[in-house]
């Protein structure tokens, strides 16, 4: 056992529990692991993110090719030449964008491999002051949720705090590949209704109550903005209501029964509150008639918003997803506009990304009717790009301690933003 | 769902005459305004005139006061499997199969004594679509009108995208008016309600929109006997 110097020991703010951990401690400069274990570990958390990200862009801009051949393959005759023309662009472009993709994925998995997380080869080294390297298991399952508790400086947890957290770990598995299986377990780990995580409610220093839990944030959502329709779904559950409307849209038939369909489908699938809220990785906002946006949630349960898209309520279709693009240019503009305004919230403010999000998305139901403040319009040609358009741009800024000035609209020629 | 459509046809000023020039005008504005041609379009529109008992058609004759002396059946160019009956005095709007005609020929009780062809180029804008058409008798080259549909392609509500429409239509008499032609074009707002349709967009509100235009082009045409 190598004796360290105190400060250097309350300065990596680590202190294994002695009954559990073994008891060697080496030298954070270790030369053989370059970094110190705990960093080695969240290390390999972080990029064993970024690698799901990865994957899950990979198989999105898959979905997308096949989208485009689709379009191209069923395009109306007169404008057979438009589509076609359009679709081999968006094909170049998605092929370079893969091929990035896989690039990525590939140096990531490389790194991954060297640092042990995909063979466990750390395991068996002693230097490793008790911390394992992530595990991925052969069903892609991550075994990493007590060690990041470790690092969280909480290492001197209990034995029956680890038991918890064990368990609480095998129940996320469990709920993961056996969603149809009854959640018996977590009701009484968490008291309150069961599925509902309970987060602490602060009071913010301006009198806001702040919203901590997914749950809190669209109930108060569906209050504040009556005329919007929320909708949350798993992964699966999306993919599926995207191409339901598809089909649902392209009838011929048009009556009020077809109207009232629309609206149900959504309702009776999943209400605010029906889905699980810890699944729920997409949300969807409908102002009928007005727009269809789409917020994606990473990971899965969280408030972390992870990518919007704006489309016409008359889409539908395999690419109605949260990176997909709308086929009209208004909303194509709205969701470049929207992407700026996500990166701007989660930089600033990242706990309050979503609420603020979803409240500057509802902003957006006067997008047809409100005219720019600045030069009094509705419709301007913007000479750039040569199109019609409405205020297309709704300020995201903070200005003083409130949020950004909602009842604003700008032309994106009148805008003061960039592009 | 169709998007949202509004139908506009020209009124000559006064003592003016409608041309071909002003049809070529029209679509140089459209190209102004950064449209891009991108097809053919054609609708056709029949009137049918009540038979009397006696085998000819016509306003005199002895017909049963209560039965609509006309009926117009409209080929619309964007459903071509389509036929649409409207019969105006009753406020009634049909969709049916583009078979449908074959049955009106084979029971002789109405009959086609005008056939009009609305034709011309198409014209895409961003968001918009812009067709404008000449309107002319089914064996004549004689023009008897211009007509224009203006299509919304991201909105199928009527109430919500009122505002985008006429402001659409403020940008598009301001861009004619530079030309200085005798008349300009006209958006008659046609009563959907009275015809029982929703506030969402279909083929039945073009078809309407179509009846309703006619009315004021209907002056020009020659009826047959």
């Amino acid at each position: 056992m190598m004796q360290q110097p105190q400060a250097h020991a309350s300065a990596l703010a680590v202190a294994p529990s002695a009954s559990a951990v073994a008891p060697t401690v080496a030298h954070p400069q270790d030369p053989a692991g370059g970094d110190a274990p705990p960093k080695q570990v969240a290390q390999a958390m972080e990029r064993l993110g970024r690698a799901g990200r990865l994957i899950a862009d990979i198989r999105l801009g898959a979905d997308r090719l096949l989208e485009a051949l689709f379009v191209a393959g069923g395009a109306p005759p007169y404008s057979v030449h438009q589509h076609v023309d359009r679709m081999e662009r968006v094909i170049v472009k998605e092929e370079a964008a893969m091929r990035l993709h896989f690039q990525d994925l590939r140096a990531l998995g490389r790194q991954l491999e060297e640092s042990g997380v995909l063979n466990g080869a750390l395991k068996a080294r002693g230097n490793s002051w008790g911390l394992h390297m992530p595990l991925v298991c052969p069903d892609g399952a991550v075994v990493a949720y007590a060690w990041k508790r470790q690092l969280a400086g909480q290492a001197g947890a209990s034995a029956v705090d680890r038991t918890r957290l064990a368990l609480k770990a095998f129940t996320d598995q469990k709920r993961r590949f056996f969603p149809h299986l009854e959640d018996e377990v977590l009701s009484h780990l968490h008291d309150g209704e069961p599925g509902v995580t309970k987060k602490p409610k602060l009071i913010a220093s301006n009198g806001d109550l702040e919203e901590k839990s997914l749950s809190e944030i669209l109930k108060n959502l569906e209050n504040e903005v009556p005329n919007m329709k929320i909708f949350t779904y798993w992964h699966l559950d999306w993919s599926k209501r995207a191409s339901s409307l598809a089909s649902l849209m392209d009838d011929d038939f048009v009556g009020p029964s077809k109207e009232l369909n629309l609206q149900n489908m959504g309702k009776s699938r999943s209400g605010v509150l029906t889905t699980p809220i810890d699944q729920v990785a997409v949300i969807e906002l409908l102002v009928p008639s007005i727009f269809r946006a789409v917020v994606s949630l990473h990971p899965a349960g969280s408030t972390d918003p992870d990518a919007v898209a704006f489309f016409s309520p008359t889409e539908g279709g395999s690419y109605l997803h949260a990176r997909g693009t709308s086929v009209h240019h208004v909303f194509k503009h709205v969701k470049e506009h929207a992407d700026k305004a996500l990166q701007y919230f989660i930089s600033v403010e990242p706990s309050k990304a979503l609420s603020l999000l979803l409240r500057w998305i509802a902003s957006y139901q006067t997008l047809f009717t409100k005219v720019c403040s600045k030069c009094g319009r509705l419709l301007m040609m913007d000479k750039s790009l040569a199109l019609l358009l409405p205020p297309v741009h709704r300020p995201y800024h903070q200005t003083s301690n409130v949020g950004p000035d909602l009842q604003e609209a700008y032309h994106i020629g009148c805008s003061s933003y960039d592009g | 769902m169709p998007p949202v459509k509004w139908l506009m046809h020209w009124h000559p000023s006064p003592g003016a005459t409608v041309n071909s020039q002003i049809l070529s005008e029209a679509c140089g504005c459209a190209e102004s305004l950064g449209g891009s041609k991108d097809g053919r379009w054609k609708t056709s529109i029949f009137f049918y005139r009540a038979m009397t008992r006696d085998g000819a058609g016509g306003p005199a004759g002895q017909q049963h006061p209560d039965l609509p002396r006309e009926l117009l059946g409209v080929a619309l160019h964007e459903r071509p499997g389509l036929y649409f009956s409207i019969v105006r005095a009753q406020r009634l709007v049909l969709q049916a199969d583009a078979a449908f005609p074959q049955v009106m020929e084979k029971l002789q009780s109405y009959r086609i004594r005008v056939a009009l062809n609305f034709e011309g180029f198409q014209y895409q804008l961003g968001d918009f679509c812009l067709r404008i058409g000449k309107c002319v008798p089914n064996n004549s080259e004689a023009l008897r009108g211009i007509m224009m549909e203006v299509e919304y392609y991201p909105l199928s509500s009527i109430k919500k995208s009122k505002a985008v429409m006429e402001d659409f239509f403020d940008i598009w008499q301001e861009t004619v008016a530079k030309k200085s032609l005798p008349g300009q074009f006209i958006h008659v707002d046609s009563s959907f309600s009275d015809y029982g349709l929703s506030d969402q967009y279909s083929f039945q509100h073009t078809a309407v929109q179509y009846a309703t235009c006619l009315q004021q082009l209907m002056a020009a045409v020659t009826v047959r006997g």
